[in-house]
């Protein structure tokens, strides 16, 4: 073997080779880890609409089309909005299995008592399982902390693309 | 049903903002690709939205999203074939040692750089429902790739095609290209495989069946269009519209494959005839409408998907530098580190390290993959979009500083293919 090659050898055992070694040990070492539980995807809401009623601000999440949520998940963060109401938003953060956010009704009107926006804080809990389908929890009136929280259920509906999945 | 009136406004605006940033980013002697990257970002949530939101509802509203990207990804699709016409595997067979050190090390590096990445950022920026093996693996591929496009239309610009650098960069370039599409169908399987009934078996044998009739069977179909060229100096409409149909048939094959559409284009474009003129020819049918109209929509449906607000608080900033330092030391740094034990001056590594460091328009194309599988979160898009616009954005400047005109050394090799190929996409 000729002194060129001979380098040439050391060099892609040393820059390919052993870095690729290295690859398999940090797929290996990253199973262990745990991301966030998966929360990602469109609900199906389910609430007392009778209930919504007798709060202030109700009738925001009373009029949304459909009852869907569309969560958009990254990492322990989220967006959440309703494809029927588009000017409805919240982000909101993953604490274990726990989430919270702050609804903004940016098209709140007077009418509807809720021209301050964040009409409702939303506290729910999601099964810490990979292909979690259950969150529940409840609204409450950010403006009104002695009126009573709504429950509410919702039901993750399936995947229309794939997931990287395990 | 389309609303037509929303559909034709948004290709107005689009054109016109994608031309008007293009030719303002040439003034700083940037590519035409990094203005109309950015004219993307520009016309999404992360600017319009953020500005005037009901200008943006009223331009881009979410059902009529759905159009617009089917027209892009028809853009994408034929422009991944340009990429494969590109490419010539025969060249790839016959490099120095410098290029299969540099290459392979341009992959390794990034790859490996980018896993130990995932390490930090997959409890951070992803859910339990993607595994870290695929998220780690996605992420390597997405750091690993150069812009092979972008890198010929770069090197043609400054004259260095014909020096040894711009041809070690070049055939460096387009073996990442083929690497990273590789390990991309490789995830894209494993992740589709696990949600089809069909057996991941059925789906690899299928994949080789498929890949032996285009190389076996198509390519011999293909030299016909070329002797057909060589005898008429021309293709008949009918040929072109033949060749056409094969690419999206390809391009459908490998999507009913569990694959993905824009392999199937790819390998249609890699296993033409690869006669630099009959090359030229087939690029100048395709090129206007792909480059002038279609991928302006990619780029503006990119932008659309892509949300620096969700980039919101230090911590999220933090790990977008992370990823660009990253991505930047992997390419840049380890390109250069193998040129350099190859043997050439650290100038010149210097050199072909920060060329391999240019993502562009490839990388978009990888990240819409990783986000519509969903092995990446918005915000990990987002901050990949950054860096793809970052990588690219630094290569002409930094290239001025470390490699000045007169640096440049002729080469006696012939003009390769890519010389004459995209001349307009950048």
């Amino acid at each position: 073997m000729s002194g060129t090659n001979r380098k040439f050898v050391f060099a892609y055992a040393f820059l390919v080779v052993l870095p690729l070694l290295g690859l398999a040990g940090i797929l290996k070492s990253g199973r262990h880890l745990q991301a966030p539980a998966s929360i990602d995807g469109l609900w199906s809401l389910q609430l007392d609409s009778g209930q919504l009623d007798s709060l202030p601000c109700g009738k925001v999440l009373a009029a949304i089309p459909n009852q869907e949520i569309l969560i958009s998940q990254s990492g322990n963060s989220f967006v959440l909005s309703f494809p029927g109401a588009p000017k409805i938003t919240a982000s909101g953060a993953l604490d274990g299995t726990t989430l919270r956010a702050s609804l903004n009704d940016m098209g709140a009107s007077k009418e509807s008592g809720c021209a301050d926006g964040q009409p409702f804080t939303m506290l729910a809990t999601v099964d810490r399982r990979a292909d979690s389908r259950i969150l529940a929890g409840k609204f409450s009136p950010t403006k009104c902390p002695t009126c009573a929280s709504v429950d509410f259920q919702a039901e993750r509906q399936a995947a229309a693309s794939p997931k990287g999945g395990h | 049903m389309p609303n037509l009136f929303t559909l034709v406004l948004q290709i107005t605006v689009i054109l016109a903002v994608c031309r008007l940033t293009g030719s303002l980013f040439r003034r700083f002697h940037q590519p035409r690709v990094v203005g109309e990257m950015f004219a993307g970002i520009l016309l999404g949530p992360s600017v319009l939205g953020w500005m005037a939101p009901q200008v943006s509802a009223y331009l881009f509203p979410a059902s009529s999203l759905g159009f617009l990207n089917a027209l892009s990804q028809v853009g994408v699709v034929i422009f991944m074939f340009l990429v494969g016409l590109g490419i010539d595997p025969k060249k790839l067979k016959h490099q120095s040692h410098a290029a299969v050190l540099v290459s392979h090390v341009s992959i390794t590096a990034p790859f490996v750089l980018a896993s130990l990445l995932a390490l930090y950022l997959y409890p951070r920026l992803s859910d339990a429902s993607v595994s870290f093996t695929n998220f780690a693996l996605f992420m390597g591929a997405a750091m690993s790739v150069t812009a092979f496009p972008v890198l010929a239309r770069i090197l043609t610009e400054r004259d260095m095609m014909k020096s040894t650098l711009g041809n070690i960069a070049i055939a460096c370039a387009a073996v990442d290209d083929v690497t990273g599409w590789c390990i991309l169908a490789y995830i894209v399987v494993l992740i589709r495989a696990a949600h089809q009934t069909t057996s991941i078996w059925v789906t690899l044998g299928g994949i080789v069946l498929f890949a032996a009739v285009m190389i076996y069977g198509v390519r011999f179909l293909l030299r016909g269009l070329e002797r057909t060229f060589h005898k008429y100096g021309e293709i008949s409409e009918n040929r072109m519209a033949f060749l056409l149909l094969l690419a999206l048939a390809s391009a459908l094959c490998t999507e009913r494959l569990g694959i993905h559409l824009l392999f199937g284009s790819f390998l249609m474009g890699a296993i033409m005839p690869k006669e630099p003129k009959f090359v030229r020819y087939v690029l100048d049918r395709f090129e206007t409408i792909t480059i002038t109209l279609l991928l302006p929509l990619f780029f503006a449906f990119t932008g659309l998907r892509t949300n620096i607000g969700l980039l919101s608080g230090p911590s999220m900033w933090f790990y977008c530098t992370l990823i660009i330092l990253v991505a930047t030391g992997g390419k840049l740094g380890g390109s250069t580190i193998a040129g350099w034990l190859s043997g050439m001056p650290l100038r010149d590594a210097a050199g072909l390290g920060t060329l391999m460091n240019t993502r562009g328009l490839m990388e978009l194309v990888i990240l819409n993959i990783g986000l519509d599988i969903k092995v990446i979160s918005p915000a990990l898009f987002s901050m990949m979009v950054l860096m793809a616009l970052f990588t690219t954005f630094m290569t002409t400047p930094v290239l001025e500083l470390i490699c000045p005109d007169q640096a440049l050394r002729p080469a006696p090799q012939k003009i390769s293919v890519a010389e004459v190929s995209f001349q307009e996409i950048a």
